[in-house]
């Protein structure tokens, strides 16, 4: 792939304000700012524990507002000013909350702490005195794994009592909308890949896809391991010998993008127009592996038409699987099937598929398309 | 934990982004508000090469309106639209759903437009886009298209936007003074993505109605039966029409997951009934 990109450039020189004190540095631009407040400035009271947004230990003020140190880069912080839990001392908020947190029991380890106060602070100044329902509802993206939340709404709450939360938001201007910039020539270009995923754990679908073929035409395309793969978009077979076969499989999903190598093994059953693989593969830059099954029948439905069935089952481990529900994307997968249909049959029929259909991760049909989501 | 290394440049304008993005041929991505963009590259699951950050670009935080619609930047954060900084051409439905979106740390930093464009389907944005029937105006150095909702959410993390596309902002019906929605959001935990979304949105003077089941693995569904049966006759007609609908329109789903869908929306549907 020619992406136009030489090798990342190893620093940029950031210049933003910490704490009051102008700092100038050069970071690498895949550190975030928790890293950076904490290796480079020796700023460690935020703490950093999920490092994937969910649980706010590593919260710290960023242009005023408080805003996760661990999803946000020193390099986009250019410019910024950025208070952590050390910059509060002449603070007579965050005075009254360490007094508070002190008197209610609202910490224990104190890791979840230097987050804490500063959501807390977040809630009384923006919010004033509200029921406590909105205290906890406010807290909820601040875990404490000693789960000392009774002390710390108490705290909050006591800190908040009387107080008149902030006037509203200054409205952000309306222009004049100019009637439709539409441009009408641009032409939707080529469309991304549609994502296919993969499963966590153990999952499977049934899925019977009607062709317009015979069976003994379908069956010539479905018992050859090469003509399956190039029906197959996002599947590349790169090896075969007897019932072995080693291949790549190619799947996005939104900015993840996997390619999956392994090995696998067909069998087949020229009686019964019918085929199992079984096989296992693994990105090595996610770390994440996925085995699966797929079993494939063909069906006589009349002279002209077939039917084929398929059924998937398939289990993801590693990096990947940590993000996705076992949940399938039936609707993706519905399509992927379809799509898989349309060229087998334009095989069947001697034609080259058609070329956008190719890109699909159809190997959706044999790892199965899955949904991957964050923090289920 | 540390992402595995990248490059990282900002863009001026969205057309420079573009080109940005072009240059890159698929190694290089768009980063807003990087508050779904940071824990994949932390955990390495996105790998890009190059980021290019639109934060700061021209033209990417302006609102625009006629008397009909309200153009809404897509670098507006959830948080702008939870504090009504940013106006709410629904009466009052935006601002309620920002204000269920993630935590405040995270609605600070995290866009509508990088939401739409990322096309979770348990997305709440996405749910709201589609029941709004909003367009999206996407952006290249090529020129602007405008494409409507239902286009443009293609499925599971799938939009139609083009490689060197950018999403410039949203455009929203205003509603009208007697119009009402409702938005139910089935989760766990708050704060976290929707097991279900069940979205109503009525608005008679602009013959408006449309009724979203939500979070549905793919795009949002429509439910144009319902939907019709709530313009022509009501809540409690819609309510009659919806576990066919919803049977016919989702049989792909298991059962407890298409039953929860099913209440989402029904109860959306009594919030609007209790209101009228
Ligand atoms: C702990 C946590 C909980 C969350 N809970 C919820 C929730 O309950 N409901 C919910 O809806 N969301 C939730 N989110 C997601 C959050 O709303 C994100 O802010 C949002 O999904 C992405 O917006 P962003 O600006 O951060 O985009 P980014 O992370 O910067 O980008 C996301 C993707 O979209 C692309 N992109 C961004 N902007 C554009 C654009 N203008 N044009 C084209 N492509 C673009 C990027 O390249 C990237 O692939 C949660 C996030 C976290 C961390
Ligand atoms: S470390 Fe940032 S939210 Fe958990
Ligand atoms: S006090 Fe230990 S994590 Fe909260």
């Amino acid at each position: 792939m020619d992406t136009g990109i030489a090798s990342p450039r190893l620093r940029i020189a950031v210049a933003l304000t910490v704490n009051g004190r102008r700092v100038s540095a050069e970071v690498e631009p895949r550190m975030h700012l928790g890293d950076f407040l904490r290796e480079q400035l020796n700023l460690t009271g935020t703490h950093l524990g999920c490092e994937q947004g969910v649980c706010g230990a590593c919260t710290v003020l960023v242009d005023g507002t408080p805003q996760r140190s661990c999803i946000a880069y020193a390099v986009e912080c250019d410019g910024a000013q950025v208070t952590t839990i050390e910059g509060f001392d002449a603070d007579p908020t965050m005075a009254a909350l360490r007094e508070a947190f002190a008197a209610h029991h609202g910490l224990q380890c104190g890791f979840c702490t230097p987050g804490m106060l500063i959501a807390s602070r977040d809630i009384v100044l923006r919010l004033g005195d509200v029921p406590e329902t909105r205290i906890r509802e406010e807290l909820s993206g601040n875990l404490c794994r000693c789960t000392g939340y009774v002390g710390i709404v108490e705290a909050v709450a006591a800190v908040a009592a009387g107080r008149e939360p902030a006037a509203d938001a200054a409205a952000v201007p309306v222009q004049a909308r100019v009637a439709a910039p539409a441009d009408a020539s641009v032409a939707p270009a080529s469309v991304a890949a549609a994502p296919a995923a993969l499963a966590a754990g153990g999952a499977g679908i049934a899925q019977t896809i009607a062709l317009g073929v015979s069976a003994d035409a379908a069956w010539a395309v479905l018992s050859d391991p090469r003509a399956v793969a190039a029906c197959l978009p996002g599947a590349e077979l790169t090896a075969l010998e007897g019932e072995a076969v080693s291949g790549v499989v190619r799947v996005a999903l939104g900015p993840i993008k996997v390619a999956l190598a392994g090995q696998g093994s067909i069998t087949l059953d020229q009686a019964a127009r019918s085929g199992v693989l079984v096989g296992r593969g693994r990105d090595g830059g996610t770390g994440s592996s996925a085995e699966g099954e797929v079993r494939w029948q063909v069906v006589p439905r009349g002279e002209a038409a077939s039917e084929l069935r398929v059924e998937l089952s398939w289990r993801l481990s590693g990096a990947l699987a940590q993000f996705s529900r076992g949940a399938v994307v039936e609707g993706l997968v519905r399509r992927l099937a379809a799509d898989f249909a349309a060229n087998l049959e334009a095989r069947v029929a001697g034609q080259a598929p058609p070329a956008a259909q190719r890109e699909l991760g159809l190997l959706a049909l044999i790892w199965a398309v899955i949904k991957a989501r964050l923090f289920r | 934990m540390k992402p595995v290394a990248f490059d990282y440049v900002r863009a001026r304008t969205l057309e420079e982004a573009s080109e940005m993005l072009a240059a890159g041929g698929g190694a290089a991505r768009l980063l807003a508000g990087g508050q779904s963009l940071g824990p994949m590259l932390n955990l390495r699951l996105a790998r890009p090469m190059r980021l290019v950050d639109i934060k700061r670009a021209d033209g990417f935080r302006a609102l625009a309106a006629d008397d009909a619609t309200l153009s809404i930047g897509a670098g507006f954060t959830h948080a702008e639209i939870e504090d009504g900084a940013v106006e709410d051409p629904a009466r009052g439905l935006l601002r309620h759903v920002a204000r269920g979106i993630a935590y405040r740390a995270v609605r600070n930093r995290g866009t509508i437009g990088g939401s739409l464009a990322h096309a979770d389907p348990a997305a709440d944005w996405v749910s709201v886009f589609a029941a709004l029937d909003g367009v999206a105006v996407a952006r290249s150095a090529r020129g602007t298209r405008r494409i409507a909702s239902g286009a443009f959410l293609r499925g599971a993390f799938a939009t139609a936007l083009a490689d060197d596309e950018v999403l410039a902002a949203v455009e929203l019906p205003l509603l009208s003074a007697g119009a009402r929605w409702a938005y139910r959001k089935v989760c766990r935990k708050t704060g976290e993505f929707a097991s279900a979304i069940g979205v109503v949105v009525l608005d008679p003077a602009r013959g408006l109605a449309r009724v979203v089941a939500g979070a549905v693995e793919a795009a949002p569904v429509l439910l144009p039966a319902t939907s019709e049966a709530l313009r022509d006759h009501g809540p409690d007609a819609a309510e009659a029409a919806l576990a066919e609908e919803i049977a016919r329109l989702l049989p792909h789903l298991d059962p407890a997951a298409r039953r929860l869908r099913m209440v989402a929306v029904r109860s959306a549907l009594r919030d609007i009934a209790g209101e009228g």
